[in-house]
């Protein structure tokens, strides 16, 4: 399942979106230009409402862009869908089904649901201490459980690139710390390509190796920044001193 | 194994035990209660029999109607007529209900179609049924179906239509089609929803036969209760109505046995 970090994988040039409904037109994305190399773990924060989901929404192809080119690899975004994981605000695991049924899901749904490409999905999940709860229902899980359950998930069919949006906002604080350390632990373990958006600057400087930081509607790119805290776990990150110096940098960036 | 509990956890387990007994102590009391006034009310004729009847005189007419051999008759015509009645309107609602989420365009085209069916009062179809149909069972199964199965469609696309959409923009990032996010989400997450539509449509089914066979039939519960009021025997009405009760009843515990051992885990 391991992947070797490439140059970029994913390439958003001058995208525009806009939105139409019965009321009138917004403006949601306006010239947005930015990268994520392969292998890198890359963070998008922004101003509440600006755009931060439906950046990931066009990645992933689930929105086309009014104007400008999103590629994966060169090619349009929407003919890659597949290669993408989604990872949620909630684990959004399915309760009528097993934690074992719903890492396969991927699988069913690649139909690439073979003996192999289980016992690879399988042995991810015994990897990262989901063994003993193969056999359970999501609701006989704690929260950071299931929360840890769902990038195995997400993994299981292979994917290129990971897409996080908020995936910890809904645990509590000392739970979210506790789950977003193992959840980089297994993307990093793994040598995935990341792209996650949080409102919360400290999640985005003690996970990503860079941050893109979005404006005010319409959103478009006001800075990337190189964190380079290397391969260190989020938990010491926060220990580091040039933690605070990243927040306050961001947080100026932000209200600006 | 068993599990080691503190005495206080022990007096609260005995303390619910005891409530629960209170509680059905209480229901079986009130039963018996209402029974009791009733038969009193009867046999010491503070209103006339005749008009009210009594539940020795319900018992006696159920054991005249075993003994001559109508009861299973009449209970198995409208049996019949409500299991089918019933079995259509779930599945034929079930299947329209997904093809109009399948379809925005034909929801959006027939929904105002959906509503004005779901607010007709379906006995002023009686005549043009009986003219379809005739004055036999068929009539009564149709006028089952009419009465349950808007209720069936409108239950189950609420259901379909309430999928959380989370879950589907998970399914579509994993590159799902429609006819598998239906597959593997839709119908799975709209399992309460279908079993909640079988509880009504289960009082509706009911309510389609009994009015099925008031309007045309020469058999059933629904003919017995007619028959009864047209010649003013009140214990054969009340001992029709009596068995309805426990039918119904019945196949409302079924419908409730069935949920607890298909949904074990919260959606």
């Amino acid at each position: 399942m391991n992947q070797t970090p490439v140059g970029p994988i994913l390439q958003f040039d001058g995208v525009r979106l806009t939105y139409h409904t019965k009321e009138g037109e917004t403006l949601a994305v306006k010239d947005l230009s930015f990268s994520v190399r392969g292998g890198e773990f890359m963070a998008v924060i922004g101003p509440s409402g600006c755009g931060k989901t439906t950046v990931l929404s066009l990645a992933a192809g689930l929105l086309a862009p009014s104007e400008g080119k999103i590629a994966v690899r060169g090619r349009p975004a929407a003919e890659s869908a597949a290669k993408f994981g989604y990872m949620l605000q909630k684990d959004d695991l399915f309760p009528w089904r097993t934690i074992e049924k719903n890492i396969l899901l991927p699988l069913e749904i690649a139909r690439k649901n073979t003996a192999q490409k289980r016992a690879a999905a399988l042995a991810l999940a015994k990897k990262y201490g989901l063994g003993d709860f193969l056999s359970y229902y999501p609701d006989q899980l704690s929260g950071g459980m299931r929360q840890r359950a769902a990038p195995i998930r997400t993994l299981a069919a292979d994917p290129e690139i990971l897409l996080l949006d908020e995936p910890f906002s809904a645990l509590d604080y000392q739970t979210r710390l506790s789950v977003c350390n193992d959840v980089y632990g297994i993307i990093r373990g793994e040598k995935k390509t990341a792209l996650l958006v949080t409102h919360d600057i400290s999640e985005a400087i003690s996970l990503a190796d860079r941050i893109l930081v979005l404006s005010r509607r319409p959103a478009t790119a006001l800075a990337v920044h190189e964190i380079g805290f290397g391969s260190l776990a989020p938990l010491k990150r926060r220990e580091d001193p040039h933690f605070p110096v990243w927040f306050e940098k961001l947080w100026k960036e932000l209200n600006v | 194994m068993k599990k080691s509990y503190s005495s206080e956890h022990l007096a609260f387990l005995k303390r619910e035990k005891r409530n629960a007994v209170i509680v059905r102590a209480a229901r079986i009391a009130l039963l018996a209660l209402i029974l009791g006034v009733w038969e009193l009310i009867a046999a010491l004729e503070i209103v006339d029999p005749f008009i009210v009847s009594s539940p020795s005189r319900v018992a006696k007419t159920i054991g005249q109607l075993w003994a001559d051999g109508s009861l299973f008759y009449h209970v198995g015509t409208t049996l019949w007529e409500t299991l089918a009645g019933f079995a259509v309107a779930v599945t034929a609602g079930s299947l329209i209900a997904l093809a109009l989420w399948w379809s925005e365009g034909a929801r959006r085209v027939l929904e105002p179609y959906i509503v004005v069916l779901n607010s007709l009062p379906k006995i002023a179809l009686g005549p043009v049924i009986i003219i379809w149909f005739g004055t036999g069972a068929a009539s009564i199964v149709f006028m089952t179906v009419l009465v349950g199965i808007i209720v069936a469609v409108m239950h189950m696309l609420g259901g379909f239509l309430a999928t959380d959409k989370n879950k589907i923009t998970l399914l579509r990032a994993m590159g799902a089609n429609k006819a598998q996010i239906l597959v593997k989400l839709v119908i799975p997450s709209a399992l309460p929803q279908f079993i909640g539509m079988l509880k009504i449509c289960v009082g509706m089914a009911w309510i389609g036969s009994i009015m099925g066979e008031y309007v045309a039939s020469k058999a059933g519960l629904g003919y017995l209760i007619v028959y009864g009021g047209q010649v003013f025997r009140l214990d054969l009405v009340m001992a029709s109505t009596f068995i309805l009760c426990l039918l119904a009843a019945g196949m409302y515990f079924l419908v409730v046995l069935a949920e607890k051992t298909v949904i074990r885990h919260p959606r």
